[in-house]
């Protein structure tokens, strides 16, 4: 394990980074809740829905543990949380926009929430004390995220039908994005790794590739032939492009804010 | 897709006994672990576990909700 980062003494493009990190991460966990929040009715089964209910409980109440990471930085989380604009958010681009089937639905809990575990992991084992000790009980969460995915993953891929394909389909959209991002090795990645934050951006990449190898065969992929997304925004340290505008009104809970407690 | 029923057992504390809070439809192992632990999550427990019902073989009874399950698993 890394020394303990000193952030008092962090300034200048590598605390912007330690900053685009947290947000990344932050904005993805509560994308990932509100993508699971509208399966909690409809899904395949009662007990379906009751675990993706569960699951964006999970989600959001890392999303609130992440965002008050930046008061290690001395940063107020709540303007972050509630006041920007959709084309800031940092969230993973499988993220974007709703998926119309529980499929799609599927492939992110299996893949994009596979590469926030990754990225985590890094994380938990790094330089920043916050993230050392807050993230371990979120990896132990994800734990049945993780299950429930590839369970139903390896459901659907084996089903008859079109489920397979729309599947295989899902997959081959959401991976490049995945894998730039867990892969990320811009000049503030690499910041990070410098500052001990998270690990090589070859490890993290290593690490995803493993993760989802299994899985992704099944629907007749190679991980190791699929290519990261090369659309990066460095700003936000994402592929390029944004939410959709009505996730970002929930996220930021535009429709609530006369109830804002903080 | 086939789904099958797995009871669900919990004891709050280290010691307590092992009591049956419940059911789950799931059509593996894994769901099944997933399901309860999401479902019945209305306390902290020690500890969780879940049985197949086809896992559970009557002893005294030739009716009942375990002999069902046998049954229609030999169907």
């Amino acid at each position: 394990m890394s020394e303990t980062l000193d952030t008092s003494t962090l300034e200048g493009a590598n605390r912007d980074a330690l900053v685009r990190l947290i947000i990344s991460l932050a904005d993805s966990k509560r994308l990932m809740g509100i993508r699971y929040s509208d399966w909690t009715l409809g899904a395949p089964s009662i007990e379906t829905g009751v675990s993706t209910a569960s699951m964006t409980q999970d989600e959001w109440g890392h999303a609130r543990l992440l965002y008050a990471m930046l008061k290690q930085l001395g940063i107020d989380p709540s303007p972050v949380e509630h006041d920007r604009p959709g084309e800031e958010f940092a969230s993973l681009s499988a993220l974007d926009h709703e998926r119309g089937d529980w499929v799609g639905t599927v492939a992110l809990i299996a893949l994009a929430d596979e590469a926030l575990s990754t990225m985590l992991r890094s994380f938990a084992e790094g330089s920043f004390e916050v993230a050392r000790t807050r993230v371990p009980k979120m990896l132990a969460e994800e734990e049945f995220h993780a299950s429930l995915g590839a369970a139903w993953y390896r459901r659907l891929a084996a089903a008859e039908g079109e489920a397979a394909g729309l599947l295989r389909s899902a997959t081959e959209e959401m991976l490049p994005g995945l894998l730039a991002w867990a892969g990320a090795n811009d000049a503030a990645a690499r910041a990070m790794v410098d500052a001990g934050v998270i690990g090589p951006a070859e490890d993290r990449l290593s690490a995803f590739r493993d993760a989802v190898r299994d899985l992704v065969a099944l629907v007749g992929m190679d991980i190791n032939t699929v290519e990261p997304a090369t659309d990066w925004d460095e700003v936000r340290g994402r592929a390029s492009g944004r939410p959709d505008e009505e996730a970002c009104e929930r996220a930021r809970g535009d429709r609530n804010r006369a109830l804002l407690v903080e | 897709m086939k789904e099958f029923v797995y009871d669900v057992f919990t004891r709050k504390e280290r010691g307590d006994r092992l009591q049956h809070v419940g059911y789950v439809d799931a059509f593996d192992d894994e769901t099944a672990k997933v399901y309860a632990w999401t479902t019945y999550d209305e306390e902290k427990w020690f500890e969780m576990c879940v049985v197949k019902r086809t896992n559970v073989l009557p002893v005294n009874r030739t009716d009942g909700l375990f002999v069902e399950a046998q049954k229609a698993a030999h169907v």
